[in-house]
Parts: C-alpha cells; structure tokens; sequence
C-alpha cells in the first residue's frame, strides 16, 4: 500500500501508516520538539514533519517552554512503543486521553467581532471542526469580544446554531458540541478601548492559570477599527510568557497607499511574525495541492513552461450579487477584492519558480519574486463589467445599482477580466487570464492551463475544423466539487480514426471518501502552529499592490464605465475580446463545457 | 449538430454528437462502398488524389463530399434524415450508369476452424450489419469437410451476434448475411479444386469487377500449398487479389524466411496481408492518437523521462487440450516475438512523416533494426504446474493429453530488450506472457523516472522512487487510460498518494468496442496496409529472437514451474530487479 507519510497531527487515520500517525495532535504539537531530542534515530523517521518550518520555527517558540520531567518521560516511553509496534487508531485514540501533562501550555483564541457574521458562519465551525478532529491543544480557550452586550450562554447559544460535524463522522457529534461549547466565552467590550482589553487580559489569565499562555487574536472586524484592535489587543491583551498572534482579513488597504499605512501602523505593536494575513483561498484543498501536483510529478514540470504553456487562466464567479450587503462592496470593487489578492495569490503559487525548500520563508520568497516580476496592469489589457436587473423565468433579479447599500451612479466593477505578463525566463509571452464576477451562471473557481497545439500534428487531417482549439487543456476545479482532469485527445473507439476530446479525471467525491476540510480550518490551524507558508507576508502585499494601484487609480480617475450585463449571465462579452486579442480562448465558455 | 453521417467510423452516442462538429470524421475508404460509389471514385480520386494515399481522414473539403456519399445505404437511399435531397442529386450527377460494378469475394480457407467460426464470420457479419461491406460481396467458405451451403450457414449462424447498442433488425440482417454465404468443399492442396471454386466464384461476379480476399486459417504446414493454388487458380482476372495469413509465421529466421520466399512465389509483396491481431485492438490504434496529438506527451517520451516500458500479456487458463499447436511454439512466438514486440515498436518509433502505411512501417523497422539481439541472460522461462484450489484441481500444462509428457515448452516468459538509438538508450522495455496466470489481462505500463530533488520528499515514507508517475494503457478487459500522479490526500495535513487520472471507455464510451478482427478486414479490403507486418518487419522481429530460441531449445533450458493461476515464477522479479524496475501490474496498488 502506497500510503506515504504523514507525520503530522493533522493527518487522518484510514490507512495503516496513517493510523500511526492520526488523531493526536497534542501529542505531536506540543511533545514532538523533546522527541526529537531524545528518541532513538529508528523513530524518529516517524516523527519527522514535512512542515520543516513547523519544526524550526514552532518547535523553538513552544518547546522552550517544556521544562517538565516525569510525564514527559513516560509520554515518550509510551509514544516510542506505539510508534515501534502497529497499532489502530482507535487504540492510540484511547491512549491519548490519558495523557495528562499539568505544564503544557495553552491557547487562548480571541475572534475580535464575534457577532460579526464571518466569525459565525466561519471561525466558530472552524474551531469546533478542528476540536472534533483533536486538532486543538488540549488546553484551549476561545473568547468571542465584541461590543454588543451578550453572556457566555447567549454566545454559545448563538455559536451553537452554526456548528456542524463532518458527514463522515457524526459519532458523539453533540457531546462534543458541549465540550467545545463549554470552552467558549465572552467579553463584551469597545474594539478601541485598551480598559476593556485589560479585562479581557484578566479573563484570559483566569482560564491559562499557571501555563504557558499563547493567543491568537482573530480580527473579524471592519478596516477602519483594525489598527485600534490591534493597539489595544497589543498593549493591554499580549501574552506575558507566550506567543501572540494576529489574524487579519483582507481588506488590507485599497492600493499601495493605504495598504503600506495599514502596514505601518500594525507593525507599530506587531513584529511581521505576528501578523497572519489571511487569504482564504489558499487554504483551499486545490490550491494546496497545486504545488503537489508540480512538484511531486515528474510528469507536469517539464511542461510547465512557455514553452508548452499557451496561457494560464484563473476564473472567479459568484452566482450572486450583492444581495443588500454592498456597501463595504461598492468601495472596493471586484478588481480588490478577488484579483488583487485570491488570483493573484493562486497565481503566484502557480508560476513560482522550485522554492528551495517547502518552509514558509522560501515559498514566499519565490512568490515575490514572480510578482516583482510581473509588468503592472494596464488599462487596455482590464475589461469591467457591472450586472444589470434581469427578467428570467418569471421572476425578476436586481442590477447591481438596485441595491440600496449602492450608490445609484456606482461604477464600481462587479466583473473585471485582466490580461497579466510575468516578464521572466519562464514565462515571457504567456498570458495569465484572470476574471472574476459576481451575479454570474455559475459559482466556480477554477485554473486552467491551456497548452501549445502539437508541432507538426499528424493527425492534422481529423481535426475539422481549428486545429488550435483542440489543444491539452489541464483544469483544477477549486470549487466546487474539487476536480482535477486533463483533457487529451483520444481516438473515439470504433472502425474509423475519429479524434475527440476526452478527460483525464480525478474527480475527489469519487476517489476520496473523506469531507474536504474548509479553507478556515487549515488556516486557523496554521496559525496557532506558526506555519505562515499560507499567509501573505509584507513584501508580497506590496508587490501586489503596485500591479493593481495604477490601473485602479486610472479606472477611477477617468471615470471608466463598466459594461453592463445580465443578472445571471455569462458575463460582458469585452472578456472574449480580450482574450481574442491575445489569441486565446476561455476554456470555461467553450462548446464543450 | 452531426450532419455527417458515417455509418461505419462515427459512433451513435451521444457524446460524438456533441463533438462532431468539432472533429468528426470520416474514413472514407472505411465506409460502405455502395454501387455508386464504387462508380464515383475514380472522379473523386482524379480530383482529391491525396486520398488514395491518406490512411486515416482528409481535409474538410473532401470529408464533406464524402459524407454524401458513404451516408447512402446498400440501395442508395440516404441512411439517415440527416442528407438532404439536393445533395443526394449532387451526388447522382457524378454517377454513370455504363460503368463496370465491383464485387468482392472472400474466401474463408478453413472455414470449419475455429478462429473461422469465432472470429471471422462475426467480423464479417459485424461489418456488414454497420453497412461496412460493398454493395455486392460473397463469403466463401472453403474445407475439407463436405458441407452444403445449408449447413455452412447453419454452422456460422449460430456464433453470429448483433452489436448490443443497435440491434435493430438484427434477425433480418442475418438472413440477408447468410444469404450472401457459401461452401465450397475441396483439400488444400488440390489445384482443381481452387479452379472449381474460381468458377463459382465468377458466377456470383457476374462480369463485374472482381476483386477477391483470401482468408488462410489454417495449420502453417499447408499455407504455401493453398497459396499456390489459389493463386495460380482462383485470382482475379480484373481486380485485386489480397490474401490474409495468420501466425506463425514461421517459427526461426529460417523458417520464416523460407515461408516469405515460397508466398513471394505466387504473391507479390503488396498482396501479402500478415495479421496480426493485437495491432488491430482499440487502444493500440489509440497509442499513436496519444502520443502524436497530444503536447503534453511527446515531450515525456524519451530516456529523458521514462525509467522503463512494461508489456504485458497474461490469461487465466492453460492450454485445455489444444496444446498440440502450442507445444511446437511456446509462448515467446506465440505472444512476444509478434504481438508484444509489435506493441514496443508502434510505441518507440520515431514520428512519421505521415500515417500512411509505408511510412509507419518504416518507422517501425527501424526501431526493431535497432534493438539489441534479446539474450538468454534477460530471459525468464515458466511453466505451469498442477494445482488445487477450493477442492478443484487444476491441471499442469504436460497433464495435457496433446502436450508430450516431458515438455519443457514455456507457458510464461519474462524478458528485457533494449532499443540502442538515441532515444531510448538504456530504457528497458520489459515484456512477459503467460498462460494459466491469475488474471486475464493486455496492457502497456510506462513508467517514468523519479522528481529530482523531490520537495516533498519527507512525505514519502520509504521509497521515493516506488512513488513515481505511471501511465498505463489498458488493451483488455475493460480498456481504460489512466494516469498514476502523487496528489494531495485532501485533508488538514499533508499527505500525499498516488491516485489516478483517469479514462475508463466504458464509462466515457457509450459504443461498443469493434473486434479487432473486424478493423483487420475492413482495412485488407480497403488495402490499407497500416495495421500489416510487412516482410523485412518480420525479418528484424525473428533476427531478435531466434538465436535466443535456438540457445534455449539446445541447452535445454529447463522452465521455472508455477502454479496453475497463479502470479507466475518469481523469476520475472529477479529479471526487473536486475534493472531496478518493478513489475506495474504486480505493485499491489494495482488490482
């Protein structure tokens, strides 16, 4: 059986090398540094991460803590004799409960505008999925701060209605539901009041007692009251013995102005290894994969070029519009809010050159180096869009500007389509297509990478019509329902030498039984872990402000009109010119899809 | 959408429909030849002359043209609503009433076989239920045997079957099939008798245009007597005469060559159609399709990136009583030095400067031509023993009545060949056939190196040269594509598995899958020669083998035994251990 390692806490026990590795995650995050010190070379294979930057990094913060003696030792002794003698998961399962350990440290998360409606339909599944998975330290808390007035039961009254357990394993759902319920609390309080954080410190403290206290502040609150968040969480809430670390959302400024402000002030009470960027998309199962996929085939890197890469497209659509929440929208706009950072960032993973190593560093130095070198954005090369009411069926769907959080002379974009160039060796040439859109015929989120027609075909004679358009196009299919295929062309079975187009397929609901994490999940893990590979660093959100501000600027300075479409339409049809005009094709508007 | 209707090449199911307009085609030479166009074509050659030469479609200017044509049923009349009448009167302008008709008779030598019962008949009938048949043909069985014309259709009517997506009709057709069916009785060696067949053949002719398609199936000691005789007595004055043969081909160098130069006595080259089945198998004709209209794997396909090539051929039963034939052979002519090897070399040739026949067996030569002569080293043998299996008793290959008891004749053989050019240098291309193994089972793995300086290399808990990508063709059962990749276990870690890109026909196909005898006839009657072995090919496939052979038969190499249903010997392990290969099929990954 081909089930390579997993070696982390998070990796799930279906197999029997899994099995070894499942379902303990406290054990691994918070004993594997004294592991590492003292188990014998044979287990130690084991125990290794894949996630060096895991080892380096937050083995030094949380393991210089770990001063204990006895239990640790019989921890280890226990540990070492499962690792060397194959047991189930349900056994280690049992074994883990007893493993009590007074000193271990603790983590306190903090959803900073708990009542908000991300915190509710996001953060707090999010958590309780990971403590369904025993994917949280054992010593956890989690405080929900906000202004409106609420006890600990009505939060978890309110959290209670959103939480959910894994279709795949329902078992003891509701107990554990409790347990995680009966860890949850709340502290209401003004987001600029540094008073009311030091009773939240004080609250904090209660609960860590005399452990290691680490906290993790997750910022769920509009960007204006960002910066006093993190003052007061900073200076009245930070761990005295611990980590402190801070989530932020996006938006992170609206162009390279406001975002370096936004980055300076933060970084007047954080260090850059507090700040934890989130980009949700890259949490996503596909767009983690997508390194896998380069890396780990030998089949995928020699094409992976302009050499066999026609051009590369990143497709957003929403089938929905703004739906009387526009007004944070209509300020930002769909350029901000979904290129600048989700493409751009699927792109980046994308185009980067072989980092040296899988650590967060690397990656995102690699990253950087492909948005550096990529030429700004210009006007002729963005198409906008903006929906219009439409009568279908019966019923009538509204225009963007119907909605009455919009202003009624609003040109803010709610479709954008770009043209981007990455000026290197790599891919000189190459169209990067991006377009996002809300209030379009369909919800989905794909990649798809169309490569060169074959030199030279000899079978030139059974393509009809367009020899180019049958062309190697390979998609992932982000969301929803995660695929990854390859379109090839294949001889249809019969007397005659016919050609089509079939599917290479590796459909995830059919191969894999497991539910897909969310992205959130992942990502809070990676956090309270100090794995920052899958947040964006100061550099990269710089460089990817200064492909977009000129071009935003311009839209808004000339006053730019966007092109109107259709409430659920396919979107305005300048997309297909600008793709015409760099001779390509979108692949998710074709006949064949 | 699909206004093209080809009766013969284009598929009914709905997914063509949606394709057609995109690449639907037409294999014109493959498509009824109705009366008329038999009368048309030489004013469609005169002005598409390429056709003649072009094995496989034609530019849309000519495909069009031919749609009309071919979509015109046995009595003219469109086949389908889809040809309007305005082209149906474009395509009566072409016609001309004065010209000569053609017929074709084939003859079926040893038409009371085996493979002429199982095979060749359905693929006959098969042909002519898609309308694949020209308008005016005969089949002729010919034996030993005294039969009528009665009994001969009584004999064959029973191993006839319609295909399961249009069995319309298929009563009526069958009739109409066996009408068209007719016994001659005579030996095979009588130069008389061939005449009396020739004369009933030109009375079903009847002065038309004579074009005749011998089919040997019978044993190889009585092919050149038939050869000549046929030949010599029962050519067609007017048309073509083509004769199909069957393995072996001889069982040395020698012997083959002594076959080729008696045939080469009373046929020339072009009349010579060697059969060999696996060539004429879906996913073999597919091969080519791959790797030549595809980016995406033509750059793969060198020692660049391929670790190693495996061939395999493996059934689940033994010889049952037949295995006179099979002792005298063995395994390596009966599977590897045709089938397999033809297989290795469609899939290492260089690209072609077309797909026209000569072309690709050019090509073909010189991959063979290139290979380093197999030797005894790179050679596994085997051969099945008894075997008792849930109270059952399986018998081992000299426990057969028709095998002499001593036998040391392989049923399994593994072997590693070697193409030195500069493509494949060093790439081992492993093959093995057996009989009485665990499965049944026809496929190509293609194994590729290993990610250099793998990122993720902690994620592979041992081996990380176990864990790299495979591309494997499913010939049969159940012919499928896929594509092994290392990918993501979905999930809040990081673990990786190999998990397949796939394409399983069953599920993407709706058609059925045509025989391969089916495909085989159809191109010896067109005269495309593609899917043929062509003498020199047959020539530099026995100069690998035979030395081989010969050390084996005079050193007496005794055969490594193995259980009847069994995996085979694990000498085939030793042999791509030695290369640092692994057996594909026998990974455990893989069912």
């Amino acid at each position: 059986m081909a089930a390579f390692y997993a070696t982390h806490c998070r990796s799930y026990s279906y197999t029997y090398s899994s099995s070894i590795n499942g379902g303990r995650n406290q054990r691994f995050s918070f004993s594997s540094s004294f592991l590492r010190l003292s188990v014998p070379a044979k287990a130690k294979v084991f125990l290794q991460s894949q996630r060096n930057s895991y080892q380096n990094a937050v083995l030094m913060q949380d393991v210089a803590t770990k001063a204990t003696t006895v239990e640790k030792e019989t921890g280890l002794e226990k540990l070492k004799d499962e690792l060397l003698s194959v047991t189930s998961s349900k056994e280690w399962d049992e074994k883990a409960g007893f493993d009590i350990n007074e000193n271990e440290s603790t983590v306190s998360i903090t959803v900073v505008g708990a009542s908000g409606d991300l915190a509710k339909k996001k953060i707090f599944p999010a958590l309780f999925a990971l403590y369904y998975e025993d994917c949280l330290p054992k010593h956890f808390t989690v405080y929900g701060y906000a202004r409106s007035k609420m006890t600990d039961a009505e939060l978890r009254n309110m959290v209670s209605k959103t939480l959910t357990c894994r279709i795949d394993k329902r078992e003891n759902c509701g107990e554990k539901m409790e347990q995680f319920l009966k860890r949850c609390f709340y502290h209401s309080g003004q987001y600029d009041s540094q008073e009311n954080f030091a009773q939240l410190d004080k609250k904090l403290k209660e609960h860590e007692g005399r452990r290691v206290s680490n906290r993790l502040f997750y910022l769920s609150i509009p960007p204006n009251i960002f910066i006093e968040a993190v003052k007061c969480a900073s200076l009245s809430a930070s761990s005295g013995n611990g980590w402190t670390r801070v989530i932020v959302e996006k938006p992170f400024g609206r162009d390279s102005e406001s975002s370096a402000a936004l980055t300076k002030a933060l970084k007047q009470y954080l260090a850059e290894d507090q700040i934890f960027r989130i980009d949700h998309y890259l949490g996503k199962e596909l767009v983690e994969n997508l390194s896998v996929l380069r890396f780990s085939n030998l089949i995928f890197e020699p094409l992976w070029s302009r050499q066999y890469i026609r051009n590369v497209q990143l497709i957003f659509s929403e089938d929905f519009g703004t739906e009387g929440r526009g007004g944070y929208f209509d300020h930002y706009g769909i350029i901000r809010d979904i290129m600048q950072n989700h493409l751009l960032q699927i792109l980046a993973l994308f185009a980067m050159e072989t980092p040296v190593s899988l650590d967060a560093e690397d990656i995102r130095n690699e990253k950087v180096k492909v948005l550096r070198s990529m030429r700004p954005l210009q006007l002729e090369n963005v198409v906008i869009g903006q929906y219009k009411s439409h009568n279908k069926g019966g019923v009538t769907y509204p225009a963007y500007t119907d909605d009455k959080t919009v202003p009624k002379g609003s040109l803010t974009p709610t479709f954008a389509a770009a043209a981007l160039f990455i000026d290197n060796a790599r891919w000189d040439g190459v169209p990067f297509l991006m377009k996002a859109g809300k209030a379009l015929h369909n919800k989905r989120a794909e990649i798809r990478v169309q490569f060169r027609h074959v030199p030279g075909n000899l079978y030139n004679r059974n393509f009809r019509t367009d020899l180019d358009r049958a062309t190697n196009e390979l998609v992932i299919r982000v969301q929803p329902d995660e695929a990854i295929y390859l379109k090839i062309n294949n001889k249809v079975p019969g007397l005659g030498m016919r050609l089509d187009r079939s599917n290479l397929n590796l459909h995830y609901a059919a191969r894999y039984s497991k539910e897909i994490p969310d992205a959130y999940e992942r990502l809070l893990l990676d956090a309270i872990e100090g794995e920052r590979r899958l947040f964006i660093r100061s550099d990269e959100l710089d460089a990817a402000w200064e492909l977009f501000t000129p071009v935003l600027a311009e839209l808004e300075v000339k006053k730019i009109i966007p092109e109107y479409y259709p409430y659920g339409s396919r979107g305005p049809v300048g997309a297909h010119y600008l793709a015409a005009r760099y001779n390509v094709r979108w692949g998710d508007l074709g006949v064949e899809q | 959408m699909a206004t093209h209707i080809t009766p013969c090449s284009s598929s009914s199911s709905s997914s063509s429909l949606t394709f057609s307009s995109e690449f639907n085609v037409c294999k014109p030479r493959k498509c009824c030849f109705s009366k008329r166009v038999s009368q048309v074509r030489p004013r469609i050659l005169s002005r598409n002359h390429f056709q003649i030469k072009s094995s496989n479609g034609q530019p849309l200017n000519a495909v069009s043209m031919q749609d009309v044509l071919f979509g015109l049923g046995m009595d003219g009349r469109p086949l389908a609503k889809g040809i309007k009448p305005e082209e149906e009167e474009v395509f009566f302008d072409f016609s001309d009433p004065e010209e000569v008709q053609s017929t074709l008779s084939i003859a079926v030598v040893g038409a009371s076989g085996d493979l002429a019962k199982k095979k060749i008949f359905p693929a006959l009938f098969a042909l002519y239920y898609e309308d694949c048949l020209p308008e005016n043909f005969v089949v002729f069985g010919y034996a030993r045997t005294k039969l009528t014309d009665e009994e001969l259709r009584n004999m064959i009517s029973g191993t006839l079957t319609c295909r399961i997506d249009t069995n319309e009709n298929c009563e009526a057709k069958m009739e109409q099939f066996l009408k068209r069916c007719f016994y001659h009785s005579g030996q095979y060696n009588s130069e008389e008798h061939f005449a009396e067949l020739d004369s009933k053949l030109k009375e079903k002719e009847a002065g038309k245009l004579s074009n005749r398609l011998f089919y040997l199936s019978v044993p190889p000691n009585i092919f050149v007597d038939v050869v000549r005789c046929a030949s010599l007595k029962a050519s067609s004055a007017n048309g073509w005469t083509r004769v199909i043969v069957e393995k072996p081909f001889g069982r040395d160098s020698e012997s083959s060559a002594e076959l080729t130069r008696c045939l080469k006595r009373y046929l020339t080259e072009d009349q010579i159609f060697r059969i060999d089945h696996y060539l004429g198998k879906e996913l073999v004709e597919n091969l080519s399709v791959l790797r030549f209209s595809n980016l995406v794997f033509e750059p793969l396909w060198s020692r660049n990136y391929i670790r190693n090539v495996q061939l395999i051929f493996s059934e689940d039963f033994g010889t049952e009583g037949r295995g006179g034939y099979f002792d005298h052979y063995g395994i390596i002519r009966d599977i590897m030095q045709n089938h397999l090897l033809q297989i290795l070399a469609l899939f290492a040739m260089e690209t072609p400067v077309s797909l026209d026949a000569e072309d690709i067996r050019n090509e073909k030569v010189k991959v063979l031509r290139s290979m380093k002569q197999l030797q005894l080293e790179d050679v596994i043998i085997g051969q099945y023993k008894g075997h008792n299996k849930g109270g059952r008793r399986y018998p081992g290959y000299t426990d057969d009545s028709t095998v002499p008891n001593n036998s040391i004749t392989p049923t399994f053989a593994a072997a590693a060949l070697f193409i030195n050019n500069a493509r494949w240098d060093g790439v081992p291309f492993l093959m093995k056939a057996g009989k009485a193994l665990h499965t049944r089972r026809a496929e190509i793995r293609v194994q590729f190196r290993h990610v250099p300086g793998n990122l993720y290399k902690q994620n592979f808990g041992t081996d990380l040269d176990k864990a790299t990508n495979e591309l494997v063709l499913r010939v049969q059962p159940d012919e499928a594509i896929y594509l092994k990749i290392n990918n993501k276990v979905p999930g809040l870690g990081m673990r990786l598995d190999r998990s397949d890109l796939n394409l399983l026909y069953r599920a993407r196909y709706s058609k059925e899958i045509p025989d391969a005898y089916e495909r085989l006839l159809l191109d010896a009657i067109a005269g495309e020669r593609r899917l043929f072995i062509r003498s020199d090919e047959l020539d530099a496939a026995w100069s690998l083998f035979t030395p081989l052979l010969k050390e084996l038969e005079v050193k007496k190499i005794a055969p490594e035994l193995y259980p009847y249903g069994s995996r085979g010997p694990v000498g085939a392990h030793y042999l791509a251990a030695k290369y640092n290969v692994r057996w594909g099929d026998l990974s455990g990954e893989d069912s």
